[in-house]
């Protein structure tokens, strides 16, 4: 590493300042406050809390519900991430083969990305509200018994695709680059040694776009574990009978609806250990097997 | 092993413009052939049409006798070697040299043999386990071509594969590309802007100029008897001087230099100028003011202005204590002249 020396000795500080400012107030801050709230137990009534240590945590690790959040956590996420970047990589590598309105077909795949999570959830659920959804009414036309406000499975695979819809977007602007950041005689050198469609694909395009898939994995991971709420919440409220009720969810209902904070804050505690160590992981282990140029 | 034949090929792009505009040249079995000039005169864009990287707007490429216009690259039977490498960079060499072979089901116990073959053949064997950044530019060259080299295919392409490379290997890889091809006795098409590279490597040479051939044959006879002052001016460093007939060009004829009477331009090579002392008489002669002198070591290239302003080149040997500002008068044998029409064709 070069090292820069300024010769103003105050300048370098104001200049990180606004990122130490941000992330002090919106990150150390609320993260503190969790810790300090998950050792403490609060009366009925709000009064007063008291220090209880490591209670709140043992209370929520033997908790069923918890566990059960947990594994819809994971369900949801991996469902999520796969679905969404799966989708995207296939409209990518399709977008690459079009030749005429490239840019128009672009512009209307990144669309989605404007929409707001919660307006997102609307549109999936006026299309799939048993009650008035239309691609519903066709559902159970063709003998599907449609019905997400009763079917867990059915609930989750409505959020999935919401969740996945909204980040198809996301995942496509980064593979339509990574594509194009494929050199050229890479490909042409490929087609000359014999490997065409699908081999080519998986023998050169997709080891080359490892980092970018990498890059996306991590990011959609943490999307599905935390940015889905509104979506989450507008479509399935977490119902039925919890069916989709994520770690976030969970949080939320157990904090601001049940008002329980010492759980409420153990739960965001014990959340933040899983991304940290997640993304740890996929760092330490995932990364290695990425090539990078 | 196998000729290749083109045939009034062309290439248009955008419906208009012609980037290829018919060429016709038969490569014999074996042959080295080298397609030099200026860059976009279509070189790589013809080698990439026989390659079938780039479709053939009309005109026929045969490949072994066969039609290959409408054939995939991979179904002509060719290896290409590419200027940036093109070496797949998360395969080891070993797995770049093996891919093609995988991709046509060739047998595993054959597909090590080739390796093996090939690898000691261009000394890659100490990086076969390596991927493609731990090697130099060089070892990169040398994968590419090995690459190239396990397929055995009828015919090597070669597009621009020393550019990249530092002056010394660059002159080291040319060798021994001459020597691998010799002895693999492939038919390949060499595509380079450069004209030394193209002077040593080819059996015959393909002048390309604005999408048409200007010539085609031996390095020598490009060299001696260039056919147009396009091909004379591009083969040959420094260049051949070209001076026009009839305005005096601050050259002056001797009436016993009888030259004929359509030639309109006479070329001299560098190397065919001397200076003459005094009044000393010649075909042809001019008084000069030098303006510059390049030390390329053995010999040294002197640029010298004539009384009209037109620049000659010539060179002296070695150490020659010319100077900048000196004058002095030039003069060539007449039998070494180049000549040429009014519209540039060789008289």
């Amino acid at each position: 590493m070069q090292s820069v020396v300024f010769p103003n000795k105050i300048l370098p500080y104001f200049l990180v300042a606004p990122q130490i400012v941000l992330t002090v107030i919106f990150f150390f801050w609320p993260a503190s406050q969790a810790l300090y709230q998950s050792a403490m137990r609060e009366d009925p009534f709000g009064l007063q809390s008291n220090f209880v240590g490591l209670a709140n945590f043992r209370l929520i690790l033997s908790d069923e519900n918890y566990l059960h959040a947990l594994q819809v956590t994971i369900v949801f996420s991996v469902a999520t991430a796969l679905l969404s970047m799966g989708l995207a990589l296939l409209l990518a590598t399709a977008a690459d083969l079009v030749v005429r309105g490239k840019g128009f077909y672009r512009t209307m795949m990144i669309i989605p990305y404007a929409v707001a999570p919660a307006v997102a959830g609307m549109l999936w659920l006026f299309m799939f509200n048993p009650a008035m959804g239309t691609l519903a009414y066709l559902l159970r036309r063709n003998g599907i018994a449609w019905d997400p406000l009763l079917n867990g499975d059915q609930a989750m695979v409505l959020v999935v695709v919401a969740a996945a819809w909204k980040q198809i977007s996301y995942n496509f602007l980064f593979f339509v680059a990574g594509l194009q950041a494929i050199p050229k005689s890479l490909l042409e050198a490929a087609a000359i040694d014999g490997a065409r469609g699908s081999r080519r694909f998986w023998t050169i395009v997709f080891p080359l776009l490892a980092p970018t898939t990498f890059f996306l994995l991590v990011v959609n991971t943490v999307y599905a574990f935390f940015d889905t709420f509104g979506i989450i919440h507008s479509v399935t409220g977490g119902g039925p009978a919890k069916a989709t009720e994520t770690l976030v969810y969970k949080v939320y209902n157990d904090g601001f609806v049940n008002l329980n904070l010492g759980s409420s804050a153990a739960q965001s505690v014990v959340l933040m250990v899983i991304v940290i160590a997640l993304t740890a992981f996929q760092f330490r282990f995932v990364e290695r097997r990425v090539h990078y140029g | 092993m196998a000729r290749i034949e083109l045939k009034d090929v062309r290439k248009v792009y955008g419906g208009n413009i012609e980037a290829i505009k018919g060429v016709s040249l038969d490569i014999e079995d074996g042959e080295m052939i080298v397609l030099v000039g200026p860059s976009g005169c279509g070189k790589s864009t013809l080698l990439r049409m026989v390659a079938g990287l780039e479709g053939i707007s009309s005109g026929e490429v045969t490949i072994a006798d066969k039609r290959v216009n409408e054939l995939e690259p991979a179904e002509r039977d060719i290896a290409m070697v590419f200027q940036n490498y093109a070496l797949y960079p998360h395969m080891t060499v070993r797995q770049n040299l093996a891919y093609g072979l995988k991709n046509r089901n060739t047998p595993k116990d054959e597909i090590d043999r080739r390796i093996t073959e090939a690898a000691r053949a261009l000394e890659i064997e100490p990086f076969l386990e390596r991927k493609p950044r731990q090697l130099s530019g060089g070892q990169r060259q040398r994968v590419a071509m090995g690459r190239a080299i396990v397929r055995k295919p009828a015919a090597f392409l070669f597009d621009e594969p020393l550019s990249n490379l530092d002056a010394k290997l660059r002159v080291q890889m040319r060798v021994e590309i001459r020597r691998l091809q010799r002895s693999l006795a492939t038919t390949s098409i060499y595509v380079t802007h450069d004209q030394m590279e193209a002077m040593t490597l080819a059996d015959r040479l393909v002048v390309l100029n604005a999408g048409r051939i200007e010539q085609v044959g031996t390095p020598i006879e490009l060299y001696e008897k260039p056919e147009t002052t396009f091909v004379a001016t591009f083969i040959g460093s420094p260049s051949m001087n070209l001076m026009k007939l009839g305005n005096g060009a601050g050259w002056k004829m001797s009436p016993e230099a009888r030259l004929p009477n359509n030639a309109a331009t006479i070329g001299i090579r560098p190397e065919d100028i001397v200076i003459v002392n005094g009044n000393a008489p010649g075909p042809v002669r001019a008084e000069v003011q030098v303006a510059a002198v390049e030390l390329v070591g053995a010999e040294s290239y002197v640029h010298a202005l004539t009384a009209d302003e037109s620049p000659v080149v010539f060179r002296v040997p070695g150490r020659s204590g010319i100077r900048i500002g000196e004058t002095m008068a030039l003069t060539a044998d007449a039998a070494r002249f180049h000549l040429f029409d009014a519209a540039g064709k060789r008289v």
